[in-house]
């Protein structure tokens, strides 16, 4: 009988609170493309998509990267380490500086949840390269103790969330630039470091090979899903 | 007495830097460094057939040899870098290591039946017949990659690492936190590792999908080994001697499948 009562009076809650929590959900996701599309309405604040676009297919042309579907934790977590500084990046750093904790949770939980085709990169899969870059990839270059890409980034590196985002068909510049920002610049935001010491060991030949191969893939509409 | 103590110290980085005949004992016992052939060297023909088969088989167990394995693993979770790592447990050190006597079968034992023994432990399956593919496929794959190798010679980075004894007795509970540390980001909180698309990236360390616990894993002092001379990935000889111990002994410590010879 208490049992019965319980559950009639937990059923008559969650009727009342079921939807009030979906709306905050979709609050965020309203309030996150409208910083994406204008900015957060701070003075200077630039809108994400003049970079990444409202779909989050980025700019091959400059190297900004697609980041539609990437999983809403990793977004935020780079965010937070631009705001930071514990991940270089120059031209972004002015952007995101006046967004709030709630902005980039918002913003991360849309530009998650939007997908996009793959947009054309700025030269065709440099041929000379994809076969190294495929190798170092799939395989690895162990005598430099650099282990597969792929054992972190999942298969033909389509993520493995939360922590490890998917490169799949990223654009070759914005891969490049980060493989160099590991290795020599101010990115460091990567667990354990684990990034840093592979980039730097690579040789720029090497990292470059890498990002012609997963440039030249076709990349997932979403990260891969966890367990 | 302070100058008398420089003297001596003088006196024995001379002795060591003329070296002489002190060293070349020693020498004598240095193991063999061995560079395992490269892809391009596989032959064509039935035998590079059955040494690419084994690499299949090797690196993508489950779906090459799926009906002999019980868990999450392939041969490559151990044996990193497709069977090449050194202390990884090469296959070019195992081939010229086998026949070889184990206590753990009293007897000499050939490496068809050692990797049979994979099967059963490490993958928590059912062996494979000698004759079988699988085994014909692997034993050729090992072969093949130990082209070369000397018989009889220790080799560098042969089998897995042998760790000194600890400073400390193992402590699962310092273990803990560094598998917290250092481990989780990849295994998972949980041990029970990380898929993707329902496809497994990172190998589960304990629970019912990976080796039971009559494997050399589940054997505290292999499993610091592993962990000292490979793991993080990339970040081997990282982690202190004492830290990889601590952390064997905690994830040793966790549920993992019954040694099958102790269940009937």
């Amino acid at each position: 009988m208490t049992i019965v009562r319980r559950s009639v009076s937990t059923l008559f809650l969650s009727l009342f609170f079921l939807p009030a929590m979906t709306v905050h959900a979709e609050d965020f996701l309203k309030q996150g493309k409208k910083i994406a599309e204008e900015g957060n309405g701070s003075p200077g604040s630039v809108a994400c998509m003049e970079c990444h676009r409202l779909n989050g297919g980025g700019m091959p042309s400059i190297g900004s990267p697609r980041i539609a579907g990437q999983t809403a934790a990793y977004i935020e977590h780079e965010i937070l380490g631009v705001q930071k500084g514990t991940r270089y990046a120059p031209v972004m750093a002015g952007v995101v500086n006046n967004l709030s904790k709630k902005d980039i949770r918002s913003v991360a939980l849309y530009y998650a949840s939007v997908r996009t085709p793959k947009l054309p990169d700025v030269s065709p899969p440099d041929q000379a390269l994809v076969g190294l870059g495929k190798h170092i990839a799939q395989k690895g270059l162990w005598k430099k103790n650099v282990p597969a890409c792929v054992l972190c980034h999942g298969p033909n590196g389509r993520g493995v969330p939360p922590h490890f985002p998917y490169i799949e068909g990223q654009n070759k510049g914005y891969l490049l630039r980060q493989l160099v920002s590991f290795a020599f610049l101010k990115r460091k935001d990567d667990p354990q470091g684990l990034m840093r010491g592979i980039a730097r060991r690579l040789s720029q030949r090497e990292r470059k090979a890498v990002a012609e191969y997963f440039a030249s893939l076709t990349p997932p509409a979403a990260a891969g899903r966890g367990n | 007495m302070k100058k008398g103590l420089l003297f001596l110290t003088l006196a024995q980085a001379g002795l060591l830097l003329w070296g002489g005949p002190l060293v070349s004992p020693a020498r004598a016992q240095e193991p063999v460094t061995f560079q395992p052939p490269r892809d391009s060297e596989i032959p064509s023909g039935p035998f590079g057939d059955l040494v690419r088969k084994g690499e299949l088989i090797f690196t993508q167990t489950g779906k090459y040899a799926g009906k002999y394995v019980g868990n999450d693993l392939t041969c490559e979770s151990c044996h990193l870098d497709r069977g090449r790592k050194p202390y990884a447990a090469p296959l070019w050190a195992a081939y010229v290591s086998y026949p070889r006597f184990r206590s753990k079968n009293n007897k000499v034992t050939r490496l068809g039946e050692r990797i049979q023994g994979c099967f059963r432990f490490s993958m928590n399956g059912t062996p494979p017949s000698l004759d079988s593919e699988t085994i014909r496929s692997l034993v050729a794959y090992s072969f093949w990659m130990s082209r070369g190798a000397p018989v009889g010679k220790k080799l560098a980075g042969q089998g897995m690492y042998h760790m000194p004894p600890p400073a400390r007795k193992p402590d699962p509970f310092r273990g803990k936190k560094v598998y917290a540390a250092r481990c989780a980001l990849c295994h998972g909180a949980d041990g029970l590792g990380t898929t993707s698309d329902h496809d497994v990236v990172f190998p589960p360390v304990w629970g019912p999908r990976s080796y039971n616990m009559g494997a050399g894993l589940a054997k505290i002092s292999k499993l610091a080994g592993f962990v000292k001379m490979n793991m993080p990935l990339s970040k081997g000889d990282t982690l202190s001697d004492q830290e990889s111990w601590d952390v064997a002994a905690y994830v040793d410590s966790q549920p993992r499948p019954a040694d099958p010879r102790k269940i009937h």
